[in-house]
């Protein structure tokens, strides 16, 4: 009965899990798949994996060129994300700090299989806190501004905020997400941020670095199951899904390392539920004791709820049909996000400030988004 | 089966459940509402339009009725597209002007596979005249009037061109006068089949012109390019056509386009392919008539 109910999971999960089915797809079929995965941003990832099985002759033409679009824009955007990562590098020519690449942009460099049909709307960077006030006017110098930010979004990201409020180019409309650590400082996780920086991976030719594989994998998991409120991530576990597939089939220790950095750092529990649903969700191969090497894991009730929660979540509503389920999954996690990221104090008013404003002002801000 | 081949009560049934699909040149869109007044005007004005109820639609787009938390007195009209809202209500009156925006902007910023030239495009001897936006020039205003006397419409806003081939496609849809041509073009042309007017948009006043039946119905037909033509409406100017260089051709054409910067390369090679392959003017006019007979003169020398 509860496969019934949730038709529309099964029809973009099966696509991308089992592409051959799709050739049994009716044309009702194809049209909500399209649909779905445009809205959980994978229509670049469903082409790519339509023509690397050999399947892409075979698609409706309706849905082929809807498909061709999206690798069209796919494509521009990653070339504006690598452009603007090249005019920050240029921008920050003299002076000496360690500048690493993170999400698509990284993914890219790390030459992820699938990679180049991935939407990346804005460029991630880490860079050390202590270079932070510096970088960040600097780039201002030559160009970068902040969008106009009230002064409650400002407080936001400067005090308990992972990173600086974006910055985007006068010239352009990338924009550029300047990160000093991977989780929010009013979070209690606390990561040691020094640890990624000694592991990082120097691009050749460059003087940009990438996470280590296994902090790619963490920090991707962390990503989605600390900082995000999972509502149409699928996206997200997806990557994670593709980096396990991609770095764990490449060196034999990845297993014992990827363990071994989540036990170092303390974020087992946040591992542990990018390895479950990754694995319940995309079939990921996990090697069968990984998961009992992990020193903490989510207790009994947290797993069951999450296990309701997060797929309800993770997929996107039927454009047409939203489940009022999913919907109160989506408020559930919403308020979880909250409340592991922000101690009650901080949160309750928090929450009141973004109920008002967004009952009484018309126009979205940025951290009403957050 | 076209839309007038259905009693309104089908038609309005569709709109409210399932979703109306009608056939818009090469695309397919889903059109759903349960606002009558709406439905009565669609039924008028997409007559013609093939319906697609079987086929797969690449555009879902919704007008729903909302009040507001701020004002709940007052109804007011949203489009939705796929369930997401680009922009805000409007006034109820103004529910056909916001769809058809709608539709646009959902083309505009969804279709990479053909570039999408800012330009009215009308046919005439099996090859396709492109007029693309100058500044306040009134190119639905003179698409509406060669559209009826004797051209084919493809569109009064996007040039489709599959960049490689340099195929264009017909994309004949409802063309939005605004404010002053409405009264120009109902003295002009006064068969023309238009919508009610609909005030203070934010556009001025609107009413939507009906594309002839043939040219919904040959919109599968699709032409090269060999005119390129920049109008401009100035009053009481006398007619002048003048040659432009290819250059400037270019120029105006590309920063003009809906897409140009996405698609790259494909896109700089496909204008500068469709310069070189048409003869590019300028246009002044004032009076119909002589836009008209001159236009024709133009496609009939070469």
């Amino acid at each position: 009965m509860k496969s019934n109910q949730i038709r529309h999971h099964q029809i973009l999960q099966q696509a991308l899990l089992y592409p051959e089915r799709l050739i049994g797809y009716s044309d009702a079929e194809w049209e909500l798949l399209i649909r779905l995965a445009r809205r959980v941003k994978l229509l670049g990832r469903l082409a790519l994996t339509l023509k690397a099985n050999g399947l892409w002759e075979k698609v409706p033409p309706r849905i082929a060129s809807q498909l061709k679009s999206a690798l069209v824009q796919i494509k521009k955007m990653q070339q504006l994300a690598h452009w603007e990562l090249n005019r920050i590098l240029w921008a920050l020519e003299d002076f000496d700090t360690s500048i690493i690449v993170l999400k698509g942009a990284a993914y890219g460099l790390a030459n992820l299989p699938y990679s180049e049909g991935r939407l990346s709307v804005d460029l991630d960077i880490l860079v050390p806190k202590n270079d932070l006030a510096d970088i960040e006017s600097l780039l201002m110098i030559k160009g970068w501004q902040h969008r106009t930010l009230s002064a409650y979004d400002e407080h936001y990201y400067r005090v308990w905020s992972h990173e600086i409020p974006p910055l985007v180019h006068a010239e352009r409309a990338t924009e550029v997400d300047i990160h000093h650590t991977l989780t929010p400082l009013t979070s209690r996780l606390k990561i040691d941020i020094k640890l990624l920086f000694d592991a990082a991976i120097p691009i050749k030719n460059t003087r940009i670095k990438t996470l280590c594989p296994v902090d790619m994998v963490i920090h991707c998991a962390v990503n989605l199951f600390q900082n995000n409120e999972i509502a149409n991530d699928l996206r997200d576990l997806l990557d994670l899904h593709d980096l396990i597939v991609f770095l764990g089939t490449k060196e034999p220790e990845f297993w014992m390392q990827l363990t071994d950095r989540a036990n170092q750092l303390q974020l087992g529990h946040i591992l542990f539920y990018g390895l479950y649903f990754s694995q319940n969700i995309f079939k990921t191969p996990v090697p069968t004791g990984v998961v009992d090497r992990l020193h903490s894991k989510p207790n009994f009730m947290k797993r069951w709820a999450m296990r309701w929660l997060v797929p309800l979540a993770l997929f996107p509503q039927h454009p047409d049909k939203p489940m009022e389920s999913a919907a109160l999954a989506r408020h559930l996690l919403y308020l979880r996000s909250h409340f592991i990221r922000m101690p009650l104090y901080i949160l309750l008013p928090h929450l009141c400030y973004k109920t008002l404003r967004g009952l009484f002002m018309k126009k979205h801000s940025i951290a009403q988004q957050r | 089966m076209m839309v007038n081949q259905i009693p309104f009560e089908e038609f309005h049934m569709l709109l409210s459940k399932q979703g109306l699909r009608v056939a818009v040149g090469p695309f397919n869109i889903c059109i759903h509402t349960t606002h009558k007044p709406l439905a009565t005007k669609l039924y008028m004005l997409y007559r013609h339009y093939r319906l697609a109820q079987d086929e797969i639609a690449e555009f879902h787009v919704r007008i729903v009725i909302e009040r507001s938390f701020s004002n709940p007195l007052t109804r007011k009209v949203r489009f939705l597209l796929d369930g997401q809202s680009p922009f805000e209500s409007f006034p109820l009156e103004q529910a056909l002007a916001v769809l058809e925006w709608g539709i646009n902007l959902a083309i505009a910023v969804r279709v990479n596979h053909l570039l999408l030239l800012h330009s009215a495009v009308v046919e005439k001897n099996g090859h396709v005249i492109l007029l693309p936006a100058w500044p306040g020039s009134g190119k639905t205003t003179l698409c509406t009037v060669l559209t009826h006397r004797g051209f084919r419409l493809f569109s009064d806003e996007f040039g489709l061109m599959e960049p490689h081939q340099g195929i264009f496609y017909p994309i004949p849809r409802l063309m939005p006068l605004k404010n002053e041509s409405i009264e120009a073009i109902r003295n002009y042309l006064p068969e023309v089949v238009m919508g009610q007017l609909i005030p203070n948009t934010q556009k001025g006043t609107v009413a939507h012109v009906c594309p002839s039946k043939e040219s919904i119905q040959l919109s599968k037909q699709v032409a090269k390019a060999k005119w390129i033509i920049f109008p401009k409406w100035i009053a009481n100017a006398p007619l002048k056509i003048e040659a432009l260089s290819d250059a400037q051709a270019f120029m105006l054409l590309a920063s003009n386009a809906f897409n140009y910067e996405v698609l790259g390369a494909t896109a700089f090679q496909a204008v500068t392919h469709l310069i070189s392959s048409c003869n590019s003017y300028k246009l002044v006019y004032s009076d119909f008539d002589e836009v008209i007979a001159a236009l024709k003169k133009l496609v009939d020398e070469v």
